[in-house]
């Protein structure tokens, strides 16, 4: 009996793995045209051969273009706001939903922290993640290194650089978790691309919120963030950037970052 | 001062006709729907059987009941519509599942021994798992892949949990004898 345990959880923990570093192409953003059709503006959409053939041969590289274009599609309609409850324009990427509405947090230099947050060298970190902890090279080693919510969240914090205080926070990528809410005018928001895959560029502050493990926002971790913002993420760890940053500045220390 | 909705908040207005409300929950579900799905077999229909599913559970949302998850009752309609995608395929080949290409940070042909051995392993792995029946295969995906609690998978497949436990014993076993041939003889039953 103990060994059938011992080899059934040993399985099952490879299966978890091997679920983290499957393949699965990127989601459209389905919020514009479920809407439509919710409106009755859209017809239906059907499955089967009509689509299907065709779609099968351009793969999904081809949906990826036409999801960029979705997105900035999205931007460009909110650029010119209808005046409709600005609820609806939520956008999300790499375990963060950027929100064009007002956010919980007012004053920036709260002191704003993340739950269960505990500072450590980065060695020790790197023991306590479940992902690979990227280090841009261009910023070198961290002055300080803080893990949040058991290992959930990772950040380094850079507070003399040529920029000032710098801080990137990471955590799994292979998750379609919600690790952060940032409360923006999505007019501010460029699609760029940051070691050959996509990425987010969010100029000016911004108020954020963590949202915890089971949804919930954090109120203590509320705050307004300084600078701009990178986002990108790679399948195993997605990583946010920030501070009083240009964005070539940004673009070259994620390209720094392994 | 506003606060963010959450998922109860946002399924009560959504209820009420408010479309914005349910905008939430779309962005907030598209990619967990979306894997699902893809998972599942819908493949390069994902997206499409994702709106359908969106769109369904909107107009269902009398059936939701208060204080239920909102996750794994969306991702049964999302289970359900990938067998309309799947059923109207018929005979075409199952989708086999692929781990992702080497990128830069992930796992390179060069690099360290025991990093190339492991992704050797978990290759081994999913080609097994892409050889069994559907039933257990399906299993597998809710369980591992989709790291979704028996009880939700019993949820998001519609199946009695009973289901669920037995299926999910087979497949593993049915794996460990593809993965260890000497094993083999104990689980010709399965």
């Amino acid at each position: 009996m103990g060994d059938r345990a011992g080899w059934q959880g040993l399985l099952e923990a490879e299966l978890r793995a091997v679920g983290r570093s499957l393949e699965v192409p990127p989601a459209g953003d389905l919020t514009v045209a479920v809407r439509q059709r919710l409106e009755g503006r859209a017809p239906g959409r059907r499955y089967g051969p009509a689509l299907g053939p065709l779609r099968g041969r351009l793969g999904w590289r081809a949906a990826l273009a036409a999801l960029a274009a979705l997105a900035a599609l999205l931007v460009v309609m909110v650029a010119t706001p209808q005046g409709r409850a600005a609820i609806a324009h939520v956008f999300r990427f790499a375990g963060v939903e950027l929100r064009q509405e007002p956010g919980p947090a007012r004053h920036p230099g709260s002191r704003a922290s993340l739950p269960g947050q505990r500072g450590m060298s980065l060695e020790r970190a790197r023991r306590q993640v479940s992902f690979p902890i990227l280090v841009p090279a261009a910023l070198g080693r961290p002055g300080e290194v803080v893990v949040s919510d058991r290992g959930r969240v990772v950040s380094l914090i850079y507070r003399r650089t040529p920029y000032g205080l710098v801080r990137l926070d990471e955590f799994a990528g292979h998750f379609d978790q919600l690790v952060f809410e940032k409360f923006v005018h999505l007019v501010e928001v460029t699609e760029v691309r940051v070691n050959s895959t996509r990425g987010l560029w969010v100029k000016g502050p911004q108020e954020l919120v963590y949202i915890t493990r089971d949804g919930t926002p954090a109120a203590a971790s509320a705050r307004l963030t300084t600078g701009n913002t990178l986002i990108w993420g790679t399948w195993q760890v997605a990583v946010r950037l920030e501070g009083n940053l240009t964005r070539t500045a940004a673009l070259a220390i994620a390209d720094s970052a392994h | 001062m506003r606060s963010v909705i959450d998922d109860g908040e946002a399924v009560a207005r959504a209820r009420g006709g408010d479309l914005d409300a349910y905008a939430v929950l779309v962005a907030r579900y598209t990619l967990r729907a979306h894997r699902a799905a893809f998972l599942l077999g819908a493949a390069e229909e994902a997206d499409d059987v994702v709106q359908e599913a969106f769109v369904k559970a909107f107009r269902h949302l009398s059936r939701f009941r208060v204080g239920e998850s909102f996750g794994p009752w969306l991702l049964r309609i999302v289970a359900n519509e990938t067998r309309n995608v799947t059923r109207s395929r018929r005979r075409r080949a199952a989708l086999a599942l692929r781990l992702c290409a080497a990128e830069p940070g992930g796992v390179a042909a060069d690099g360290p021994v025991d990093k190339v051995l492991a992704a050797e392993r978990q290759a081994r792995l999913l080609a097994a798992v892409n050889t069994l029946p559907d039933n257990e295969r399906q299993v597998l995906v809710c369980r591992y892949f989709l790291e979704l609690s028996e009880a939700e998978t019993a949820q998001v497949l519609a199946w009695p949990l009973g289901s669920v436990k037995s299926r999910t014993s087979r497949a593993l076993n049915r794996l460990r004898g593809l993965l260890v041939p000497g094993e083999q003889s104990r689980v010709s039953h399965g």
